[in-house]
């Protein structure tokens, strides 16, 4: 039996800045590779809310600000509580920067103006008074997606925003070199259920094959069962994370 | 009187550190020139016939400048071209000093300057161009620029405040520059592509200005040309590309889409200042590149031809340009310094994809080399196609192994980001290696 699944790309016309579109083919090869059909839904303002149904990958990248509001006004109400359901029954999914933020309660501008998220994960974000004071630059996190062992996230950040836990919520991982969240706190990113919110553009999969696999497997776990992956040829994405691993004076 | 006495102290000081090779001497003048008498250079212009000309744009800013210089110069015009961004006003007063004779009059006919993303509200506060040329806005170094949106609002509340007898030149292709164009008080002409041949169907992936600038509504295209310039339309306001001054020239001197853009800028320029067709053609058929835009250089019989790729416009309208020169070897050179960006997560907007099948061997070098290794790794239908891809840390080698497999009858053509383009030259035409 061949498997396929199904990725929903959210916005690629207005959430797609820094390369964010590398993590999608990153997905689509890294299935293709192994002879897994990948289909990619491209899901645009104005879209069915029934596309989202037999979706089994939820993506969607950052976003300039005036974009971001269009988004916004498409995505409330019924599309919003879908994806929800989603996240709470398994459905694996990758956040990145704005759209991470995008899935919290609020996100705070420097004057003070809140603009609603979608609630749907407890945690908010605010803007420095100071707008220039953006945390860019390479980052390593120390993080345990993969459960029984620690795996090493390699990106690159570049935000504005800081972004804070509820006490219930799970980080990506440690902030080994790097901002991460907030520049405080020494947390990155989010991990609920199967998905992941995180600000590390690069982007992020392609330098970290396994939290790619980790994407596939669940949502193949989801629709087949017991699934294990075939494994790759990954000798250049490590001499990838070996570079940067080796600018930051790390040991992967 | 003080002015004249900044010039010959500017010019004395220009001489003694030009002697003894102090370096930084170029700026040194005019910095002292400002710190005794800020209006020095709005005096001192007021006075003389000299023209000031501004290009911004994303792209093709040195190629613009370079035309322009070109037509200017071979129709006898004396002509200052400053490319320094950030140090504007001190190289703009030093020039002034170098050009003035020692009755204070500037032997000069036009300053042109290059300016970055950043630069252009301060440069427009300090200085009034009689000219402003803008071609293009595209992503490039989010990190450092920031986004474009901000950027093309920044841009035109400052072209707004220009005084009536500037002239700005827009291109109509890019709707974020025809939108700078509306209710400005300075003359405007827009120039654009109207050959539909030209076009394509699609957008390309990276493209920025899918929405209207005035409504937010998706814009219509008609035709692409490259990234989000092309024929295109709001159909929910109205707003749509404002008719062409120029849509056409009669000679091109380089390949590229992009550089007929380029080209545009240049002759409806020239026209407006007065020179005619005629004499705008025969100076732009004397046209040599600039330092790694579609420069050629041979070495050990070979031909290297360097298109500088620095974002992912110019980096697919590269790859588009050597494949329609039926390129078959290229070298691909990453890096991330400062003129280049940190972040290199641009690459993963490049179109490779489309292009990747036709070239036999890819030669890939740079600091970033493994991130550009697997950005073709990831376009590639099938892990075995890797095979024609060699990933060198080492420049050099990357260079000797490129230039050695291609035949004397090929075309090595190179890809570099801006500092890779300057390691690259120097090795090229340092003839260090080989």
């Amino acid at each position: 039996m061949k498997y396929q699944i199904t990725v929903a790309w959210l916005y690629p016309d207005l959430m797609n800045t820094y390369g964010d579109r590398g993590n999608i083919i990153c997905i689509k090869k890294r299935c293709e590779w192994r002879d897994i059909t990948c289909k990619i839904k491209e899901l645009n303002t104005d879209f069915d809310k029934r596309e989202l149904e037999n979706c089994d990958i939820l993506f969607m990248g950052g976003a300039q600000d005036r974009q971001q509001q269009i988004v916004t006004k498409d995505i409330k109400g019924e599309k919003s509580n879908i994806i929800k359901e989603m996240i709470i029954n398994g459905t694996p999914g990758l956040f990145i920067c704005g759209a991470y933020q995008f899935l919290g309660n609020y996100y705070k501008e420097s004057d003070g103006a809140i603009i609603d998220c979608l609630k749907i994960l407890d945690l908010y974000t605010e803007s420095p008074k100071e707008s220039n004071n953006r945390l860019i630059g390479d980052i390593a996190i120390k993080s345990y997606f993969l459960k029984d062992k620690p795996y090493t996230l390699i990106g690159f950040e570049n935000h504005g925003g800081r972004t804070y836990l509820g006490k219930n919520l799970k980080p990506l991982g440690k902030v080994v070199s790097g901002y991460g969240n907030n520049g405080e706190d020494s947390t990155e990113g989010i991990i609920y259920k199967n998905i992941i919110g995180t600000y590390s553009h690069g982007p992020v999969l392609p330098k970290n094959p396994k939290l790619a696999d980790f994407l596939i497997e669940a949502s193949l776990k989801i629709k087949y069962k017991n699934i294990k992956l075939k494994e790759i040829n990954d000798i250049l994405e490590t001499k990838a994370r070996e570079a940067i691993a080796n600018r930051l004076d790390l040991e992967l | 009187m003080i002015n004249l006495f900044l010039i010959y102290f500017g010019k004395f000081t220009l001489f003694i550190s030009r002697s003894f090779n102090l370096g930084h001497g170029s700026t040194w003048p005019g910095h002292i020139a400002l710190s005794v008498n800020k209006k020095f250079i709005n005096q001192t212009l007021k006075k003389s016939r000299a023209k000031i000309v501004f290009i911004a744009g994303t792209n093709g800013k040195t190629t613009t400048t370079k035309l322009i210089q070109t037509v200017l110069e071979k129709n006898g015009k004396k002509v200052f071209v400053n490319n320094s961004g950030a140090n504007l006003l001190n190289g703009m007063s030093s020039s002034i000093i170098e050009y003035s004779s020692l009755s204070g009059k500037i032997k000069c006919d036009y300053f042109i300057f290059e300016i970055d993303e950043n630069t252009l509200p301060l440069s427009i506060s300090e200085i009034t161009p009689d000219y402003l040329i803008v071609l293009n806005l595209f992503r490039d170094q989010l990190d450092r620029y920031g986004e474009v949106d901000t950027i093309a609002k920044n841009w035109k509340k400052s072209i707004e405040k220009l005084p009536e007898n500037s002239v700005v030149f827009l291109n109509a292709d890019d709707p974020k520059i025809a939108y700078i164009g509306k209710n400005i008080k300075s003359k405007k002409l827009f120039f654009g592509i109207d050959d539909k041949s030209l076009g394509q169907k699609d957008l390309q992936y990276a493209s920025d200005s899918l929405y209207c600038p005035n409504c937010d509504k998706k814009l219509d295209y008609e035709t692409v040309f490259y990234s989000h310039l092309g024929i295109w339309r709001c159909n929910n306001c109205r707003f749509k590309r404002p008719p062409l001054s120029d849509n056409d020239a009669s000679y091109y001197p380089m390949q590229g889409i992009y550089n007929r853009y380029n080209t545009l800028a240049c002759v409806i320029f020239s026209r407006t200042i007065g020179i005619d067709e005629t004499n705008t053609n025969n100076a732009l058929k004397k046209y040599s590149p600039a330092f790694g835009r579609q420069e050629k250089i041979t070495i050990n019989n070979k031909n290297v031809q360097l298109f500088l790729s620095k974002n992912p416009t110019s980096f697919n309208e590269s790859l588009r340009t050597i494949k329609e020169l039926n390129a078959k070897n290229i070298l691909i050179v990453l890096n991330n310094r400062i003129p280049d960006g940190l972040d290199v997560s641009w690459i993963w907007d490049i179109d490779v994809e489309k292009y990747v099948d036709v070239f036999n061997k890819i030669f890939v070098s740079g600091d970033r080399c493994y991130d550009m290794g697997l950005r073709i790794k990831y376009s590639m239908k099938s892990l075995n196609d890797n095979s024609k891809v060699r990933i060198f840390e080492n420049l050099k080698d990357a260079v000797e192994k490129a230039v050695e497999n291609t035949n004397e009858n090929e075309i090595l053509f190179i890809l570099p980001t801006y500092s890779a383009m300057l390691e690259i030259r120097k090795i090229l035409t340092g003839r260090k290696i080989l």
